[in-house]
């Protein structure tokens, strides 16, 4: 079998770009599909901030954002652009970034999958402050026109994003964290 | 000048790397996500689904009801004008599969399988078997999205085709719409067939949007009613798509 050490630096670094290039089209080509089992009350799980949370885990805080600030960007095109998804992917990254895994937390998928759920809870919240904001910063909201009715639909969403989103998490953490670290090794 | 140096020899590459991801993430946001899209529609066309042996009799029904429907409305309109009136010019429906569901949360879309190629434009109407859909909102060459009517932010225009009652429809997620009535005390009763009304701006008159399932006559400061959706957009696996140029497009919904 091919190792990753054996490979050029060159192009070890291409395939690095690749991985992680791809991975994200790949979460983002996900996302309007609603598989058996991907459905709760018709919310999917939020793979791109499964996406950010893998990603964010190992690395620093301005990592974490970028990352979220791009995928948000990302989103932001394939729905709607206000109010953005930026903010809450970036704060969700800067968080996952700055938790202090090392000391209270295992590398392992239930850790993983609890910090998916804190965060999936985090992006929706944030989502519904921007909404309720618009609400009363313009004179005639158009997009969600009831206060009462954005948060009511805020914790369906909220918590069945969390749950699908945990409970989807190691499928990708699992395979992107396994890559990184291999090539962590190879480079150490 | 040195320390400049190290730094940049230290985070040079990493901040390329940073604006050329946010670079091509702004790219993908002002194109409303085409790249991703096309390759989304290229990805999921082995699996679009082939009709069945019941899906084309089905058809085929629906089609001779379509018939006769057409034919109905040319007498209409040939009495129409009789009296005078202006006819309204028919105009070609495209038929699209339905390839995608939202890509978030708390916007109820659904992303089809024809675009701009087969003319295809923003604002036109989306209907389904069941009745109205929603609108298009972004094109792109060969997918399109769609803005449901059971989203929030999508009001239309609506009548109950009984006793003419106008309101208008506010989504609320799934599939289920509230009716919010002009009139103090509306004449409505449940099971009443809603339509669009000729008030619409964005929807052209008289497309079936639901059922009357409760009414609330005491809520504040109008009365209002649950509409039960006729098109059951989640199991739908084809649209069409009516063109239409609607007579405020940047304005507000209603």
């Amino acid at each position: 079998m091919l190792k990753v050490s054996d490979l050029d630096p060159g192009l070890r670094q291409t395939l690095d770009w690749a991985v992680t290039a791809g991975s994200v089209l790949l979460c983002a080509l996900i996302l309007p599909i609603r598989l058996p089992g991907m459905e709760l009350l018709g919310v999917g799980p939020n793979w791109l901030l499964i996406w950010v949370i893998a990603w964010s885990l190992k690395r620093t805080v301005f990592q974490g954002a970028i990352a979220g600030v791009c995928l948000g960007l990302i989103q932001d095109g394939l729905t709607m652009a206000t109010p953005t998804h930026t903010l809450g992917l970036a704060i969700a990254g800067m968080l996952t970034a700055r938790l202090q895994k090392q000391k209270y937390i295992q590398e392992d998928f239930i850790s993983v999958a609890m910090i998916a759920f804190g965060m999936a809870v985090v992006v929706e919240t944030v989502t519904a402050i921007q909404f309720t904001l618009q609400y009363f910063l313009s004179g005639s909201p158009k997009f969600y026109p009831l206060l009462t009715q954005t948060w009511l639909y805020h914790q369906q969403v909220a918590l069945s994003s969390a749950i699908l989103s945990s409970l989807w998490a190691p499928v990708l953490y699992y395979p992107l964290n396994r890559w990184w670290e291999s090539l962590d090794a190879v480079e150490s | 000048m040195f320390t400049l140096r190290r730094w940049w020899d230290r985070y040079g590459l990493q901040l390329g790397l940073a604006s050329l991801a946010l670079a091509g993430a702004w790219t993908i946001r002002q194109t409303n996500g085409l790249p991703i899209l096309e390759v989304y529609r290229l990805a999921s066309s082995p699996f679009h689904a082939a009709p069945s042996r019941e899906e084309i009799l089905a058809t085929a029904q629906f089609q001779e009801l379509q018939h006769r429907l057409a034919d109905l409305e040319r007498q209409n309109q040939q009495l129409q004008e009789m009296l005078g009136q202006l006819p309204q010019q028919e105009q070609p429906v495209v038929t699209a599969p339905i390839i995608g569901r939202s890509a978030d949360q708390w916007w109820q879309q659904i992303t089809i399988g024809r675009g701009s190629e087969a003319d295809i434009e923003v604002g036109d109407v989306v209907s389904g078997s069941g009745g109205l859909v929603g609108r298009i909102t972004h094109v792109t060459p060969h997918t399109s999205r769609v803005l449901l009517i059971s989203d929030p932010a999508s009001q239309v225009g609506a009548t109950i085709s009984r006793s003419r009652t106008m309101g208008y429809l506010r989504g609320q997620a799934a599939n289920q719409a509230v009716l919010v009535f002009f009139d103090k005390v509306p004449d409505v009763r449940p099971g009443d067939v809603v339509t669009t009304s000729s008030l619409s701006q964005l929807f052209p008159p008289g497309i079936p949007v639901g059922r009357i399932q409760s009414i609330d006559l005491k809520k504040t400061p109008a009365p209002e009613a649950v509409v039960e959706l006729s098109a059951p957009i989640s199991f739908l696996e084809w649209v069409f798509i009516h063109p239409h140029t609607s007579q405020a497009s940047a304005t507000d919904e209603n």
